[in-house]
């Protein structure tokens, strides 16, 4: 397999009289580019743009997914194949993305029944543009173009979820679409055909939130919580086989965009043939619901990562706690038939780190744990000055809800309302120093 | 710039009085310098100098009552020389020279404000004790890595006298006090999680990010004598609360309870109580609350005679994200409150 990005910078985006990409300005005629939303407009009754730059001082709220836009020029089936037809394996061919430039969800889902439960309600997501919180999303260095959403009442949280994802994903084509039949800023070759029996054999294991709609992983259009884990060859992330539903938690849900640019992933392939041999990505689902669930995704990943006769296992996880046993019972397995092992995660340890323990579930096997930052560390959020997305902050629903002026400083205790924060997929430099 | 000050402080072996048969031998006072203390000067390129050095035997000062006997004399004479920093060791892995030196690197920072520091090996039993609050460099576990460790202890201290910032353990040498705040690495986090599994698989040495602490294992309680007499409460961990959650109580990261009376009811009516948890569906407790707090069982048990009463409150929390200090916290609590009603048991139930 074997699939060719090029990549097409985009260094500023304008409003225009015609949609069109030139000479790295990307041009948007609101009406023309809202064309695609039309076909979607059942419980979204309207879609707003707003053109975001980094260094503003600007903080959205309400978010929801991020893309990176992208589109297929050749070889089979579509860029987020599962979404606007068949789910074709993809993964080969040449696929145009632009680059520095994501594509944004932002809108105040609702809180009333149609999220079903305490564990489903969509919570308030916030980013800053810059300032303190800057460096947690990659966001804040590219232009983001957000999608702002007017919502239908009544509906269920299944058709907004739907509406809103296909819309971000149709704006997002149609703007990678610009730059077919133009030169590429740069060209990258992913292909791991090639294996050098003096290298180690490395496999990424991804496994990633599934409890409901709004706290979902869509692998080719359709849920995991019926998938045991399975294997992708990394290409197929590349072309967006893996899209986010999750708007639960901020701090550790992974966008669209970063499961189409997985750190990881991207890391595993610069290093593939200098110091080790890239063999795969084992997506799973995190958030088993039982000991007994999480045991047998634990076996089968192990199972599938000695197939590939891996040496090293690389074990990530999207969410909170619960994901946080799924991956330990994961390294642990591995380190049992002896496949060495890595993490990555969020941490606690309270505001000077020295409270408790620092994870919610270890195992002795797992001796080499990157640190993503600590979660229980006091922000403030300075004055902005502009807010987009609304002018309220949603927060704390259990307690009645609280609705600051999304504008004003505001003091978090935590950082789960900030997004990207976690570090899931380690994206981010943020880690917790020890002093 | 004048020359800053030292006191340093070692055991009677490395003063030159002698080996364990001196041990039990009281403070004494050098103006001279004497071992390690002769070699650090060098390192610091006169910008600092070492104004006393201390010793007392290792038995001596280990012994409670001979601490608090001489920990005057020894406060009067750093207080005369008012030095800039005080240093102990290394001690290496001799426990009682650790002990001593982190114990006195201790009170001379917290008790006289002047920065301190020691150096030893991690397994040093003072580490455990000291290391929150206290540098310690880290050394091998013999006199042997006085070379290595030494230089190390040198720069520290000089930083510790200028009062620069001390920056992270892992560049300035000290053993990690725990503390750990959010900061940006040069790298990402992919990067360093795809390094530290190639040093692993090379064999090379790595050092994980994120130190286990150890999950403590909790004890049974022992089996209630006689369960027929025996009074019974309701906690759970599963968030349920009456509705509109009158307390304010979070749906993840607890660092409180609730309690809500029940002595009027049989079972628990879904048209009053709701689950307010951020970890699971709730649907399904919605639909019913006895299925996470079973009252309604309960109290046919309880009409049958197979226990006592069931207290007069039920108890509950949100079990997600709750930090473990938080969690011992919200525990204590409530057997602080059951104790005191003479509730023998506690049925506890998570979702």
């Amino acid at each position: 397999m074997k699939l060719t990005r090029q990549y097409f910078d985009v260094k500023d985006v304008v409003w225009g009289k015609e949609l069109g990409y030139k000479d790295g300005v990307l041009t948007i005629n609101k009406e023309q580019l809202l064309e695609q939303a039309k076909s979607y407009l059942k419980a979204v009754t309207n879609v707003d743009l707003e053109i975001i730059k980094p260094g503003e001082d600007v903080r959205i709220i309400h978010l929801l997914d991020t893309i990176q836009p992208m589109y297929k020029v050749e070889g089979q089936g579509q860029q987020y194949s599962g979404f606007f037809g068949q789910p074709d394996t993809v993964g080969e061919g040449i696929t145009n993305l632009l680059r520095g430039i994501s594509v944004m969800e932002s809108a105040p889902l609702p809180w009333d029944d149609s999220a079903s439960s305490g564990l489903l309600y969509p919570r308030d997501a916030i980013m800053d543009m810059s300032g303190p919180i800057a460096g947690f999303t990659p966001f804040s260095e590219t232009i983001n173009l957000v999608v702002l959403y007017e919502l239908a009442e009544g509906k269920s949280s299944a058709e907004y979820d739907r509406d809103i994802r296909q819309i971000g994903l149709a704006i997002a084509r149609e703007l990678a679409q610009l730059t077919v039949g133009q030169e590429p800023d740069e060209t990258e070759v992913f292909a791991i055909n090639e294996v050098d029996p003096d290298l180690p054999n490395i496999v990424l294991v991804w496994k990633c939130q599934n409890q409901g709609v709004y706290s979902n992983t869509l692998l080719y259009g359709l849920p995991i919580d019926n998938l045991v884990p399975t294997l992708l060859h990394p290409n197929e992330m590349l072309d967006g086989c893996v899209v986010s539903g999750n708007y639960v938690w901020p701090a550790f849900k992974v966008p669209t965009y970063l499961h189409a640019n997985h750190p990881i992933v991207l890391d595993l392939y610069r290093q593939h043939g200098k110091t080790l041999n890239f063999r795969g990505v084992i997506l799973g689902r995190s958030h088993n619901p039982t000991n007994w669930h999480k045991e047998r995704s634990a076996n089968f990943c192990v199972k599938i990562a000695r197939y590939l006769d891996a040496d090293g296992l690389i074990m990530a996880w999207e969410g909170g706690g619960n994901a946080a046993v799924d991956g330990m019972l994961t390294i642990q397995a591995a380190e049992r038939v002896g496949i060495k092992t890595s993490t990555i995660t969020f941490e606690f340890g309270g505001k000077d780190g020295t409270e408790g323990i620092l994870l919610v579930d270890d195992v002795p096997e797992a001796d080499a744990v990157i640190s993503g930052g600590s979660i229980e560390k006091t922000y403030v959020l300075p004055e902005v000055f502009k807010a987009v997305g609304g002018d309220f902050l949603r927060l704390n629903k259990e307690a009645g809800g609280y609705f600051p002026p999304a504008t004003e400083s505001i003091t978090f205790d935590t950082t789960t309302h900030l997004y990207l924060s976690g570090n899931q997929s380690g994206h981010s430099k943020l880690f917790a120093e020890s002093y | 710039m004048s020359t800053l000050k030292a006191v340093y402080y070692i055991n009677q072996f490395f003063a030159g009085i002698g080996g364990e048969d001196k041990a039990d031998t009281g403070l004494t006072v050098f103006d001279e310098k004497k071992g390690p203390a002769i070699g650090i000067e060098s390192m610091w390129n006169g910008e600092m100098k070492v104004a006393k050095v201390l010793s007392c035997g290792d038995n001596f000062i280990n012994n409670e009552e001979n601490y608090e006997s001489v920990i005057p004399e020894i406060a009067q004479i750093i207080r005369e020389i008012n030095p800039d920093v005080f240093i102990a060791g290394p001690a290496f892995n001799a426990g009682r020279y650790g002990v001593a030196c982190a114990k006195l690197c201790d009170y001379v920072r917290r008790e006289l404000n002047i920065p301190s520091v020691t150096a030893m090996y991690f397994e040093n039993p003072a580490v455990r004790m000291y290391v929150r609050d206290n540098y310690i460099v880290e050394t091998g576990e013999t006199s042997g890595s006085m070379r290595q460790a030494l230089p190390t202890l040198a720069k520290l201290s000089l930083k510790l006298a200028k009062e620069e910032k001390i920056g992270p353990a892992r560049l300035e040498g000290y053993l990690p006090t725990g503390h750990r705040y959010n900061e940006y690495h040069e790298k990402t986090g992919a990067q360093r999680t795809v390094e530290i599994l190639l040093k692993k698989l090379n064999n090379e040495k790595y050092v994980t990010e994120v130190p286990l602490r150890g999950l403590e294992m909790v004890e049974s309680a022992d089996p209630v004598a006689s369960i027929k007499a025996a009074k019974g409460a309701l906690i759970t961990t599963g968030g349920l609360v009456p509705k509109g959650n009158p307390d304010g109580l979070k749906q993840a990261f607890s660092v409180t309870y609730g309690k809500y009376d029940i002595s009027q009811l049989d079972s628990i009516p879904a048209s009053d109580y709701e689950s307010i948890h951020g970890g699971y569906d709730t649907t399904h407790v919605n639909e019913d609350p006895n299925r996470l707090v079973p009252l309604d069982e309960l109290r046919k048990l309880e009409q049958e005679g197979a226990f006592g009463g069931i207290y007069h409150e039920f108890f509950t929390t949100c079990g997600i994200g709750t930090n473990v200090e938080s969690g011992k916290d919200i525990g204590r609590r409530i057997v602080a409150d059951l104790r005191q009603a003479g509730v023998e048991f506690g049925i506890l139930t998570s979702t």
